[in-house]
């Protein structure tokens, strides 16, 4: 009861200051708002590559070229110069000369060697100048086999695919991505027609149905031809990368460590440290994104908390100055019977309010900022239940720190000296 | 007949750069219950210091002060802010009521701090007595300087308190309220509170059964009945 009405005291001062009380609050609106729309923008990041990680498949493995420094692979390396985890090591093997060749896609392919793959491509990656309604355009060209098409469910709409005796024969032959044959072959059949690519003439022989897109792959764009062909006509004799599948989910650890074991012993490498290439599974590419996407929504969230101290320093600030101006209303308080205690109640139970709105108007402002941000990018935002608990702690929290010290000045002076205060 | 309030060698010292100044000077005196005293004096004389003690707000410097028969110097602050709830009514001259606060809610708030029951009843009751029942819901910025000492009495009321205190409760008011403002305190003596007044004007020290005269901050007259 006399909680309930000491409650009531408080809320009857913050409405008796309604302008006041807002502008004392919109410190801590902002810091929350803050703080909640790049938590909730960082989530929505996240979770949208995360669904775009898992169309990769979750079964497949990345072979890159390159020492094996990206990721958690490295996590064996007792190595002092070895570059840390993450980011700052994420380019290490990219630039590297490539040394996965045909013969390491043969050795992985080999069901008696590597029982758990069940199919293994490589790609050679190079680009072509396409003409669209005039206009030349620069496309990626993939230098593969079928498996290529098995592996990242790519089915053939029109033609057919690329055979192995096109391997074979080195066969000039392309299939396109559909989105790139409707721009270039607008009006007529692509199929038999001739697109140049570097000096050597293909043969479009097939288009692929239309895939999903996502920001890691765009099928749609591509044309891809005998990566054979695809060797003779960049001048390389290695795979930019290859990919390898294995036969269930349960399998892809099994799947990474021989497809390891085969790369090493066809490279002539006894130490698994000095591998010339890494193997990622869509797990491992996960965690890494995840960490990345992680440090920077923390960061972010920090900067943004800074703001939360400087809203509840303004919450000090103008509490400070209502004990002041309050101070005979206390002298009046404690001449009727108020406790030091109640006195102190009163008055952090105001700043606790008035932080605590300020946290939920917060929290609603940090949703619509994540909701108009997300309009501009391609994921929405996510608010999860751990961001507005944080947030209506930290800011309570907040009310109740900077509360204190004007409370306590206010519930420690003399009634008298409280009375005659002028 | 025991006395409610009694002082003896009470000083209160202020420090003035490196000169004291007695506020009050060796105050002895001895208040019954259910008296009505009057303390006057001409301003600076220790009137208000002499209030302040005996209502709880400020400590001597030195002396003894009982408050029935209890030497108010070993209580605690709590202990204190509960007598103040429960035992004691001010009434002051200035800043008497919460800004901004309805009158209801002034009459009610000693009951924030103290148990008193029907506390909304009673504040009705009383509000009724002193005559703005059609006031209750008026905020205090809304009252004449004699409504707003008609609440403060009523406030002083509402925990059914032994001693009313009140500081020139009519100091800024015309003769015709003063006299009703007066005359509410006089019928509240007569139902059993002791009430100690003070005023600078003789026609309201009338109004006592007993005139204690201060100068200089100490008693010249009216020390015993």
């Amino acid at each position: 009861m006399k909680y309930w009405m000491i409650l009531k005291q408080s809320l009857k001062a913050i409405f008796a200051n309604k302008g006041r009380s807002f502008l004392t609050v919109l410190g801590i609106i902002i810091g929350i708002g803050s703080v909640i729309a790049l938590i909730s923008l960082g989530n929505g990041v996240q979770s949208s590559i995360d669904s775009q990680i898992s169309k990769l498949g979750a079964t497949s493995l990345t072979i890159m070229p390159g020492a094996s420094n990206f990721g958690p692979s490295s996590s064996g390396s007792t190595s002092q110069t070895s570059a840390p985890k993450g980011p700052a090591s994420a380019g290490g093997g990219f630039g590297s000369a490539s040394t996965l060749s045909p013969a390491d896609l043969t050795s992985l392919s080999d069901k008696t060697k590597n029982p758990k793959v069940k199919a293994a491509t490589g790609a050679v990656n190079g680009t072509a100048i396409f003409t669209v309604k005039g206009v030349e355009q620069r496309n990626t060209i993939i230098g593969t086999n079928v498996d290529y098409f098995n592996i990242h469910n790519l089915p053939i709409k029109s033609g057919h695919s690329i055979s192995n005796a096109d391997l074979d024969n080195k066969a000039k032959v392309l299939v396109l991505g559909s989105t790139l044959a409707a721009e270039v072959f607008p009006d007529i059949n692509p199929l038999d027609q001739s697109v140049t690519i570097g000096t050597d003439t293909y043969t479009v022989v097939g288009v692929l149905k239309k895939a999903t897109e996502s920001s890691f792959l765009n099928p749609n764009l591509n044309g891809y031809v005998p990566y054979t062909s695809a060797m003779t006509t960049f001048g390389t004799s290695a795979f930019n990368t290859m990919l390898a599948q294995a036969i269930d989910e349960n399998s892809v650890d099994k799947a990474k460590a021989d497809t390891e074991a085969i790369l090493l012993k066809n490279h002539g490498i006894t130490d698994k440290k000095l591998a010339d290439f890494s193997i990622m599974s869509s797990k491992d590419l996960l965690t890494t994104i995840s960490s990345i996407t992680g440090i920077i929504t923390s960061l972010l969230a920090g900067i943004a908390a800074i703001s939360l101290v400087v809203g509840g320093i303004g919450i000090m600030n103008i509490m400070l100055v209502s004990v002041t101006e309050r101070t005979r209303e206390i002298g009046l308080r404690k001449a009727v019977g108020a406790k030091t205690s109640d006195i102190l109640l009163q008055f952090i139970v105001e700043a606790v309010v008035l932080t605590l709105a300020g946290g939920i108007l917060g929290i609603g402002l940090g949703y619509l900022i994540g909701l108009v941000a997300a309009r501009f990018m391609d994921f929405t935002p996510i608010v999860t239940l751990e961001a507005i608990f944080l947030a209506v702690g930290v800011s309570s929290a907040v009310g109740l720190v900077f509360g204190i010290y004007p409370a306590a000045k206010a519930a420690l002076l003399n009634p008298i000296d409280a009375l005659r205060y002028e | 007949m025991t006395a409610i309030m009694s002082l003896k060698d009470i000083s209160k010292i202020y420090k003035t750069g490196d000169e004291d100044t007695y506020a009050l000077n060796k105050v002895s005196l001895d208040i019954n219950k259910g008296e009505f005293v009057a303390i006057m004096g001409p301003s600076g004389s220790g009137k208000s210091s002499l209030m302040h003690i005996i209502g709880l707000l400020d400590t001597a410097s030195s002396g003894s002060y009982c408050l029935n028969e209890e030497d108010v110097s070993k209580l605690s602050r709590k202990t204190q802010a509960i007598i103040r709830n429960q035992e004691i009514g001010f009434v002051f001259q200035q800043f008497n009521l919460l800004p901004r606060t309805s009158v209801t809610d002034n009459v009610l708030l000693p009951t924030i701090y103290g148990k008193v029951k029907n506390p909304e009843a009673k504040a009705k009751k009383l509000i009724m007595e002193v005559g703005l029942e059609k006031r209750a819901n008026n905020k205090s910025n809304q009252l004449s300087g004699g409504q707003v000492q008609r609440v403060a009495i009523a406030r002083a009321l509402v925990m059914e308190p032994s001693i009313i205190l009140a500081d020139e409760p009519t100091g800024n008011l015309d003769t015709k309220t003063s006299i009703e403002i007066m005359t509410l305190l006089k019928d509240i003596n007569k139902k059993g509170a002791t009430i100690v007044l003070i005023t600078h004007e003789p026609d309201i020290a009338k109004f006592a059964s007993r005139i204690i005269h201060l100068r200089d901050g100490r008693v010249v007259s009216g020390k015993d009945k």
